[in-house]
């Protein structure tokens, strides 16, 4: 079979590289939109995501870990009686206002009071052990890499939150936060800081369980009592599933993705296909002669389409190279940009739907392809 | 290729049309192109259809090669009505017994002048060695063998319109139509076609009509329709058939 689509489209590539080269940028800006939602929203759920604890213990309703409530302390005992569960440590979320030795004027900042154990499960991920040992030390915090212009410190200086003086002894990477500035500081230190007395309990508890697949059976188990005052639990991966999603879809952020994303494809399909309308009018009398000869229209709009499978998969392979150096970029000046399987699979399905939806509509121009209209 | 007898049954005629008219309507005019019109071809031969630009005869190639319907009248070919053949049947037809020369030769610009003649006999059927040889052997009756790898962009026009011929050459068909296949080209080469037309004619037993009004044609041909405002005017055999290929133009 003498491969005509495949040889129009090297031989006359400069007829569709038009085609692939908006297929290409739709796929890219898809793929970078994606890939920064993601680490943006991503972020919020850094606290489960960043921790090792399986089972999370916070305030009935919580719709974010930013908007906890505080639970009674002694939920802890309810919490250690069940057999399942190997550790609990309190975490303490809290909002602060940062006062820095540099120019900064206030800032808001989201204190995490974690157990500095060596065991502790909160940021256990995140935050490396030399650092964790540090928090220890009274009136320790570790603030992200990324927020110390904000926060206008560096490491060894000190600042206040919410008046209470401060020490930076560490500069974690990775901590970065959504709409304010992780500072992370021991239960101890965070107790100090809060300045609301009625504020006494811990905004969460966390468990490690001793088999950590049994995570949502064990937090329904643990659901349920009222003796200690409202509580509820969640296992750590739909706790990090509801605050992401508080984030993409009641924040309106999510619906601007959506839109955003719709309006990518909408250009791009345009784009594409008329390019590849002109591209496939340029052969026009050929493929009428073809047909004359007998070659079924299927047969001519299968050549069509294939030329479109191959401008995208193309386009989506500059996008693809340009989207993992782009993305290399950005992670070293610290923009938080995450790709998953399930996202780049959307992002592929995307463009190659975009391929194909010009494909069909070039394919539809092919009804000009009549053989009578060379005998003229 | 087949023997000159394969589409001679007993008076049979390979092509037949009977009282065919045709108008075309645009806006409020009516074009009569075609007005009750009867013709009757015999495999073989080399019919040339002349007369002035509008005088229908490109829209009678249409008709009779099955790229077009008619009004009224009816259209027979090989055995086949072809005003009850639907467009998929139609198609088929053509595939299995057609062949077209156009004036433009419209050809790939991508495709090698093998892989011209190769394409529309992959979408016969046939096998992918049966295929190659009926290209190379198509290729080399219009003398291009030592130019089938070239591109269109490397061949002359004459060059490309034997491409073209050999393309339409390679289905084997019965019959061959062929519309101002000279106009584009300077003497020697439309001589050289001429010569390639007429020799199809009479080695292959394909019944080939021609439509131009390129007075070089009329020599070669079997015989020649003269046409004027959709009708045969006169329908002639030219006295002094040349029999070699290497005839004189006029």
């Amino acid at each position: 079979m003498v491969a005509l689509a495949r040889k129009t489209l090297i031989y006359e590539w400069r007829r569709f590289l038009p085609a692939m080269l908006a297929v290409g940028f739709a796929g890219l800006l898809q793929l970078l939109q994606i890939a920064l939602v993601l680490g943006i929203f991503g972020s919020t759920s850094l606290y489960i995501t960043g921790s090792s604890a399986d089972v999370w213990v916070g305030y009935p309703g919580t719709q974010s870990v930013g908007s906890g409530r505080t639970i009674d302390a002694d939920v802890e005992s309810r919490i250690l009686m069940d057999p399942a569960v190997l550790r609990v440590e309190p975490y303490i979320w809290d909002d602060g206002d940062w006062r820095g030795p540099a120019e900064t004027g206030g800032v808001s900042v989201f204190v995490s009071g974690i157990d500095p154990s060596a065991n502790g499960l909160m940021f256990s991920k995140a935050l490396p052990a030399d650092l964790r040992a540090r928090l220890a030390e009274p009136d320790a915090v570790v603030v992200d890499r990324s927020a110390l212009d904000q926060l206008g410190v560096d490491i060894g200086q000190t600042a206040t939150i919410n008046g209470h003086q401060v020490r930076v002894v560490g500069i974690s990477s990775g901590l970065r936060a959504l709409g304010g500035v992780n500072v992370l500081c021991s239960l101890d230190t965070a107790r100090q800081l809060n300045d609301d007395p009625t504020d006494s309990g811990p905004t969460y508890l966390v468990a490690k369980l001793r088999n950590p697949a049994q995570a949502a059976a064990v937090a329904v188990r643990l659901r349920g009592s009222t003796a200690f005052g409202p509580y509820t639990t969640w296992s750590a991966k739909d706790f990090a599933k509801i605050s992401v999603r508080y984030w993409l879809f009641d924040t309106g952020a999510g619906a601007g993705v959506l839109f955003l994303a719709g309006i990518v494809f909408l250009v791009g399909a345009v784009i594409t296909s008329q390019t590849l309308i002109a591209a496939v009018n340029g052969s026009m009398r050929e493929y009428a002669t073809l047909n004359a000869l007998g070659v079924g229209v299927g047969a001519l709009r299968r050549v069509v389409l294939e030329q479109a499978f191959w401008v995208g998969a193309l386009g989506l392979l500059g996008a693809g190279l340009l989207g993992i150096v782009l993305m290399l970029l950005a992670r070293s000046q610290d923009v938080p940009v995450v790709l998953n399987v399930p996202a780049a699979l959307g992002c592929i399905i995307l463009v190659m739907g975009l391929a194909a939806v010009s494909g069909l509509a070039a394919m539809r121009s092919m009804r000009r392809a009549d053989p009578a209209t060379l005998l003229r | 290729m087949h023997p000159a007898a394969t589409t001679e049954h007993a008076g049979t005629p390979a092509l037949l049309a009977e009282g065919i008219s045709k108008a075309f309507i645009s806006g409020q005019q009516r074009t009569q192109v075609l007005d009750n019109l009867s013709l009757s071809l015999d495999a073989g031969e080399l019919t040339l259809i002349s007369g002035p630009s509008g005088c229908g005869k490109s829209t009678l190639l249409a008709i009779l090669s099955g790229l077009q319907k008619v009004d009224s009248g009816h259209v027979r070919a090989l055995g086949s009505e072809l005003g009850q053949l639907d467009m998929r049947a139609l198609e088929r037809f053509r595939l299995q017994h057609t062949g077209f020369v156009f004036q433009g030769f419209n050809l790939f610009p991508a495709l090698s002048a093998f892989e011209q003649v190769e394409l529309p006999l992959n979408h016969m059927g046939l096998s992918r060695n049966e295929a190659r040889r009926r290209a190379q052997q198509s290729l080399e009756e219009v003398g291009l063998a030592h130019r089938m790898r070239l591109r269109p962009s490397e061949l002359s026009g004459g060059e490309k319109q034997r491409v073209a011929i050999a393309r339409a050459l390679a289905k084997e068909p019965e019959l061959l139509f062929a519309d101002e296949p000279t106009s584009a080209l300077d003497a020697a080469n439309g001589q050289m076609i001429i010569d390639i037309l007429h020799r199809i004619a009479r080695t292959h037993g394909t019944t080939v009509l021609c439509v131009s009004h390129d007075p070089r044609l009329v020599v070669h041909a079997d015989r020649v329709l003269a046409m004027e405002d959709g009708r045969i005017l006169s329908d002639r055999r030219p006295p002094a058939p040349t029999a070699p290929d290497q005839g004189i133009p006029s």
